[in-house]
């Protein structure tokens, strides 16, 4: 194994854990604020994915604005989903099987929908800074794959922010925790769980325009994005964005790390049995219990 | 007579002439009732659509001229959703219900082992879209096979690295089709000279390959063979900035393909059978037709659909307007110039591909050209 192949494993685990990690942390945003695990949060990334690509191309906007309206569609996804499902179901006093049922329903269905809006075609979205890769060391990295990065840490970075230092994020945080209690103080809970879906919509939505340059962006890759995230999320405690951001990292890591030491062919196999390990030393995620629940 | 008679009688006469008119007009409106199984959804619809598109649009023509014995094609279209176990249900339908004399598909091989000794036992042709598979396809005789078998496709793509000086070579496959591919490659590479020096496998979905392309990148090789459906690894070793040629089977060589490979769609060579862009003159038919049908161009799946209904029309108007099935199984069996390639199916593999029957093109900033190269010429 020569250093150049070990210093491109490390990087492409840590671009494939950033992906991770974005899904995982729209999935720790809902959660956070709603207790309800989220099985299409893959397919809010698809929806402003396919969004962005059509502003662009059908509406001819230019790309930052088709970047906006994407992620605006993924919001108001999370509004409709939250109006139109979950207060209802919160109304006759749905159980978390119940809400993780509804998730998988509708994670079908918008599959579903994006097959039908926006066909079989896999589509591309310009990388940030154009498609050129920069060398690092004896590696390359694509640029856009450098911008995904930061752009991913600063989501995790505002959301924490945004969760520590602001009324809003400090509300919407009370209301999921106690909902009870928050009333008593004043608190809209529906309202911070709407706007705990509109955020996680949104994020999603970002996650989907930021992958999308790397990969590409069919109607049937949601799942598999929420599968991956939804291990970077568990792995980093659920309920804490920069968990999920940790989470996704040592994913796509161990995975990327499994392919240089191990035969290709076992690379999920020593990857899942690893994480399996942690699970076990650590039952709270990386960050413990003190980050499953933080913000 | 008494009124009343008269009047049964008039009934009676009415009543005969309507039955016997409606007799005579669903005689001629008779059609060849004909089955379509295809993976139109699920992880073959790659495949499974532009089969369709290709199947209907032979009907559409063949119907346009005024069918075959002057009856038109009736097409029944199923989708075993890339299923083996739904393929077997969707075919008991299509045979005993729909009484299907014919069926085109399926698109994988699984199915077509499935479902291939109901239709045998039946002598009802099956026209599909896989290659010779297991030993007991070749008892098969009315299962037609309108792909080449992997091991030709690992043949096909070894005579290019050979007769291009390419002495060592990196191998990426999928867990799926790429696998199966290179269990036929693996035991050819000293017939061809070739040393693979690095064998990397990926998921069947995966969305990225870059690690494992690390790997072959690592090996230096003179090319890089890669088995499988996905796009990722095409962008994954152009990311790595490996300028070795890149060498596919025509599996991966689609126009969706091609869009999401963004940037990596470039120097790579398919070993495949149609290049649109530069048609043979006898795909020119098909690729007009096709083009006109649908506003795009057609690949390789696509002119295997039409094949397929173009071939049992040639069989259907030796037969007859009433075919039975062996009389159709035999007919079917027969040397046929498709847009595709040309197929002989009087050969034991049910097919008749020859690697002389590929077409080589070049995909350069994502765009075909078709390369002056026939495999099983001398060493170049």
């Amino acid at each position: 194994m020569s250093m150049g192949l070990l210093q491109q494993a490390v990087l492409s685990g840590i671009t494939n854990g950033f992906v991770y990690a974005l899904i995982g942390i729209g999935l720790a945003v809902i959660f956070k604020g709603s207790r309800i695990i989220n099985a299409m949060q893959g397919e809010f990334a698809v929806v402003g994915a396919l969004i962005t690509v059509f502003a662009m191309q059908a509406a001819r906007m230019p790309y930052p604005l088709a970047i906006v309206a994407g992620v605006a569609v993924g919001a108001l996804s999370g509004v409709l989903v939250d109006v139109l499902f979950v207060r209802p179901m919160t109304r006759r006093g749905a159980s978390e099987e119940s809400f993780l049922l509804l998730t998988i329903g509708l994670a079908f269905t918008m599959s579903a929908g994006a097959l039908y809006f926006g066909g079989r075609d896999s589509h591309m979205l310009p990388g940030f800074g154009g498609q050129g890769v920069l060398e690092i060391l004896q590696a390359t990295l694509p640029v856009h794959a450098a911008w995904l990065m930061l752009a991913a840490t600063a989501v995790v970075i505002g959301l924490r922010l945004f969760y520590t230092r602001t009324l809003l994020g400090l509300a919407m945080s009370a209301a999921a925790s106690d909902p009870d209690g928050a009333t008593s103080t004043g608190i809209d809970v529906g309202r911070m769980r709407m706007l705990t879906f509109v955020l996680g919509g949104g994020v999603g939505a970002i996650a989907g325009v930021l992958v999308t340059p790397l990969i590409s962006m069919n109607y049937q890759m949601g799942i598999g994005l929420t599968l991956k995230g939804f291990a970077a999320a568990i792995l980093g405690g659920l309920t804490n964005p920069l968990g999920a951001l940790f989470g996704g990292l040592a994913l796509g890591l161990l995975e990327s790390l499994a392919v240089v030491g191990f035969p290709s062919g076992y690379r999920d196999v020593v990857a899942l049995s690893l994480l399996v390990v942690i699970m076990i030393v650590m039952p709270n995620g990386l960050l413990g219990r003190a980050g499953r629940s933080g913000g | 007579m008494s009124t009343i008679s008269k009047r049964t009688a008039l009934a009676t006469a009415v009543s005969a002439l309507a039955l016997a008119g409606m007799a005579h007009a669903q005689s001629k409106a008779e059609p060849y009732r004909i089955g379509a199984l295809l993976s139109v959804t699920g992880g073959l619809a790659v495949a499974g659509q532009p089969e369709r598109e290709g199947v209907l649009l032979a009907q559409k023509v063949i119907n346009a001229r005024g069918g075959i014995n002057g009856k038109l094609l009736d097409i029944q279209l199923e989708d075993d959703g890339s299923n083996p176990d739904s393929a077997v249900s969707k075919a008991n339908a299509l045979l005993h219900t729909q009484k299907v004399i014919a069926i085109i598909g399926p698109s994988a091989i699984a199915q077509t082992v499935a479902i291939g000794g109901t239709t045998q036992s039946l002598k009802v042709p099956l026209l599909a879209f896989t290659g010779l598979g297991p030993p007991v396809e070749r008892e098969r005789t009315c299962v037609m096979h309108m792909t080449p078998s992997q091991e030709l496709n690992a043949r096909a793509m070894l005579s290019y690295a050979r007769d291009k000086g390419y002495k060592k070579v990196g191998v990426l496959h999928d867990s799926g089709y790429g696998q199966v591919i290179w269990n036929s490659m693996k035991t050819l590479g000293g017939e061809y000279g070739i040393d693979f020096a690095q064998v990397e496998k990926y998921e069947l979905s995966t969305n990225d390959a870059t690690t494992q392309a690390a790997k072959v990148k690592a090996a230096s090789p003179d090319a890089v063979l890669v088995l499988g459906t996905s796009p990722a690894p095409f962008r994954n070793i152009r990311q790595l900035k490996m300028t070795q040629p890149v060498i596919a089977t025509h599996a991966s060589s689609t126009y969706e393909n091609v869009k999401a490979m963004g940037e990596g769609a470039d120097n790579i060579i398919h070993a495949e059978f149609l290049v649109a862009e530069d048609p043979l003159p006898q795909q020119k038919e098909f690729v007009e037709a096709f083009q006109k049908e649908y506003g795009k161009l057609p690949k390789n799946f696509a002119a295997a659909g039409w094949d397929s209904v173009m071939v049992l029309a040639a069989a259907l108007k030796d037969v007859g307007p009433t075919p039975t099935g062996d009389k159709l199984c035999a007919a079917v069996r027969r040397v046929h110039q498709g847009a595709m390639t040309r197929f002989d199916f009087t050969q034991p593999d049910m097919g008749g591909f020859t690697i002389g029957g590929y077409t080589y093109s070049k995909l350069s900033a994502g765009r075909y050209s078709r390369l002056d190269y026939k495999a099983g010429g001398a060493a170049k």
